[in-house]
């Protein structure tokens, strides 16, 4: 990576407590413009508390963030949000044109209403992730990658500069994960900087060139093929990981 | 609130007499008719959100608690300010919308210490609050007509007669002092119960009292008989114009709003990373719910008030799956239900079939003497009738009813039965097992099905054209066999999009 590229993010001794119990410790944090992240780590790292204490959404015990060197309340524009999945009620009564037009809400801020323009610009996302043929369809009749890609064209309509993505690959087809991976290419194609919660340590060296090893503090963090190492996955998930790399089985661990 | 109901009466004198207004007004039915839809529209409306939310119970534990805080603006008005306790004062209001707040926030708090979860957090905090409430009532409150029957189910049938008077023409005034000549003076003893005397003993004081002086409105002066004319008067009652105003400001709040609301109850986390403040528009809606509370707390009391706003949107939910959609059709549930329901209770169902006819048929076949007279709670017949609505949409609905269920659930069962078979044949003829496979007689063993179930889906497909039967075995047609096709490359496409590169 480039030094003298500006840093989309910059996270310094970030804590997040639940109840006193530390969920992320002392986090620092410099992703610069236009990688893909992936933050990889075992249940209970704290990776989703990370990008949601990163976001204002809970509340930081300690520590500063900024995007583009402004704080989150400047930055809003310049930040896309993706959720997890199971984080709303699929059984709300709208559409999936609907769903993905609230991405747009924010620009339009208080009492605006959408109108022909937030409507077209919904379509060419639906139209990117390959939803075109399900605008009108009501959510719940949705597969569980079909709800993943309606979440990402939300998250494309808000074209942001940043992108948070918690979890988008889980429990989806092999369509949606492709979908999904081209959607991430698109972006940083177009200089965009994107951030993943990610499960799959097979994947990660395929799809993503920045790595960031979390478990409750930063283990590692930067280009992949650096990062990802017997050692840091070792002191990452305790030694109890095991996975394919090259086609071989790697026993990370004792 | 005066002002507006003169406003109202205004724009309708522009239509009817003054008399026709008064004489709708003064019908009980008419009244309570319209309280009831009232109450029904702007719960419905609220309740839509409430119930996306998972909040329903907590329009239950609100329309507890705004009785505390009924209670408390009372006292403080009559006992520290000293005003005249006015049951629908504007000052009642606002302490209900306050305690209403704070049943939430209590509940907040309590889920937040992280020992309780939200429903017990939730079950805990109104209790106490109505507690509370209930002891001031019966320890300071007892002359006030906060009794359990209205805390139960309400008084709306009593709605139109508690009005205020409005005077478009000969509206004078009238002051009695002691020295009109109508004042009617009486000389009483000031210290005989002192002194334990009567007025007749000697030292008995006595000074001069007027009984009928003071200040009165047109409609006072008029009934007590100080006019010569009689001026033209409005009758209106309170009940509409508290319940009016609490639906135009829901409303508004819903139209306004609607942006808001919708994202903040279907993904508050996007809701609050885009800036819009899902705590602020949560409050809001409780404040809302609690002013509907108020107003609905008068007509139909606190329990059933929760059936105004749950029910109608659980209705409008079954019947379609957008959110506008539902905005419109739960208050027109709600406003159904609160009209029949006034029919119900008076013994007409849905204004056609006369409950005491129904009571007489059964008295005469079971041989029992059940009192054929029918005149029930209005609001509980109101909430009643709102669920029998509720009722035949979940029996009716199109798309989530019983009965369209059923019907898909046994097509989909039929399909099913069709697709096992087929596929059964294609894998196993023109192959070497074919002969123990396929065989009609025992086909059945292979499905572990019943014969009679066996020979049910063979005729069909036989009848569908899709199989043959030749020398005793089961064989796919051709049109069979581009069945099997399709239906497999459907499964496939389920699970497969349509590419995207």
């Amino acid at each position: 990576m480039n030094d003298r590229a500006p840093l989309a993010l910059s996270v310094e001794d970030l804590t997040v407590a639940y109840h006193s119990k530390p969920a992320i410790w002392d986090i620092d944090l410099a992703v610069p413009e236009g990688v893909l992240m992936a933050i990889v780590g075992p249940n209970g790292a704290g990776k989703s508390t990370l990008i949601k204490a990163v976001l204002n959404l809970i509340p930081r015990a300690a520590g500063t963030v900024s995007f583009y060197g402004s704080p989150y309340e400047q930055a809003r524009s310049l930040v896309g949000y993706v959720p997890q999945r199971g984080s709303v009620d699929w059984d709300f009564p709208t559409s999936v044109l609907d769903v993905v037009t609230m991405g747009l809400y924010g620009k339009l801020g208080w009492l605006r209403r959408p109108g022909r323009r937030e409507r077209d610009l919904a379509l060419f996302a639906l139209e990117q992730v390959g939803l075109l043929d399900l605008v009108d369809r009501q959510i719940s009749q949705l597969s569980g990658g079909q709800q993943q890609r309606t979440f990402l064209a939300r998250a494309l309509v808000q074209d942001a500069q940043i992108y948070f993505m918690d979890e988008p690959f889980a429990a989806v087809d092999a369509i949606t994960e492709r979908a999904i991976v081209n959607i991430l290419h698109q972006l940083k194609e177009r200089g965009k900087t994107v951030l993943v919660v990610h499960h799959d340590l097979q994947t990660v060296e395929d799809y993503f060139d920045w790595l960031t090893l979390l478990n409750v503090e930063i283990v590692a963090s930067g280009p992949t093929a650096e990062v990802f190492t017997p050692e840091n996955l070792k002191k990452t998930y305790g030694g109890t990981v095991s996975y394919l790399h090259d086609g071989q089985v790697l026993m990370a661990g004792d | 609130m005066m002002a507006l109901e003169r406003w109202l009466i205004e724009l309708l004198l522009h239509f009817v007499s003054r008399d026709e207004i008064n004489a709708f007004l003064r019908s009980p039915q008419n009244t309570a008719t319209i309280i009831g839809c009232l109450i029904a529209v702007s719960g419905a409306l609220l309740g839509t959100f409430l119930l996306l939310r998972g909040m329903a119970l907590t329009s239950d534990a609100i329309s507890h608690t705004v009785l505390l805080g009924i209670v408390v603006a009372f006292l403080l008005m009559t006992d520290v300010f000293g005003m005249a306790g006015d049951t629908s004062s504007p000052w009642l209001i606002l302490g209900a919308s306050l305690a209403g707040v704070g049943t939430v926030v209590l509940t907040e708090l309590l889920y937040r210490s992280g020992l309780l979860r939200q429903d017990a957090a939730l079950g805990l905090a109104f209790p106490l609050l109505f507690a509370i409430a209930v002891i001031l009532v019966s320890r300071f409150a007892e002359d006030v007509h906060l009794d359990e029957d209205a805390v139960l189910v309400g008084e709306i049938g009593l709605a139109w007669a508690n009005t205020n008077s409005h005077c478009f023409d000969n509206c004078a005034t009238v002051t009695i002092s002691p020295d009109h000549p109508q004042a009617k003076m009486a000389r009483q003893c000031r210290n005989c119960r002192e002194l334990g005397i009567s007025p007749r003993d000697e030292g008995a004081q006595f000074v001069e009292i007027c009984s009928n002086c003071g200040s009165y409105s047109p409609a006072q002066a008029w009934q007590a008989g100080y006019l010569q004319k009689e001026p033209l008067l409005v009758f209106f009652p309170k009940s509409i114009t508290v319940t009016l105003v609490m639906t135009a400001l829901s409303l508004l709040f819903v139209i306004i709003f609607y942006k808001e609301l919708k994202l903040t109850t279907f993904d508050a986390a996007l809701a609050k990373a885009l800036g819009f403040r899902p705590g602020v528009m949560n409050y809001a809606l409780m404040i809302l719910v609690s002013l509907v509370a108020v107003g609905a707390f008068d007509a139909v009391g606190s329990i059933l008030v929760i059936a105004f706003f749950i029910i109608p949107p659980a209705a409008a939910y079954l019947l379609t799956d957008r959110l506008a959609i539902m905005l419109l059709l739960g208050p027109l549930i709600g406003a159904a239900g609160a009209f029949f329901g006034y029919d119900l209770a008076r013994g007409k169902f849905f204004g056609i079939i006369e409950v005491a006819d129904i009571i007489a048929g059964v008295n005469s076949i079971f041989g029992l003497d059940l009192p054929e007279n029918w005149d029930s709670s209005i609001s509980a017949s109101m909430v009643l009738m709102i669920f029998i609505i509720f009722a035949l949409a979940w029996v009716l609905s199109p798309r989530y009813g019983l009965i369209s269920t059923l019907i898909r659930r046994a097509n989909q069962r039929r399909r099913f039965n069709d697709q096992v078979v087929l596929a059964h044949i294609h894998n196993h003829q023109f192959t070497d097992r074919h002969a123990t496979e396929l065989r009609v007689k025992t086909l059945h063993i292979h499905f572990r099905w019943t014969v009679r179930k066996m020979a049910r889906v063979l005729a069909r497909l036989r009848a569908l054209g899709f199989v043959a039967l030749v020398d005793g075995f089961a064989e796919l047609t051709e049109r069979g066999e581009t069945q099997v096709h399709a239906f497999r490359s459907a499964m496939l496409e389920a699970h497969n999009m349509p590419d995207i590169e």
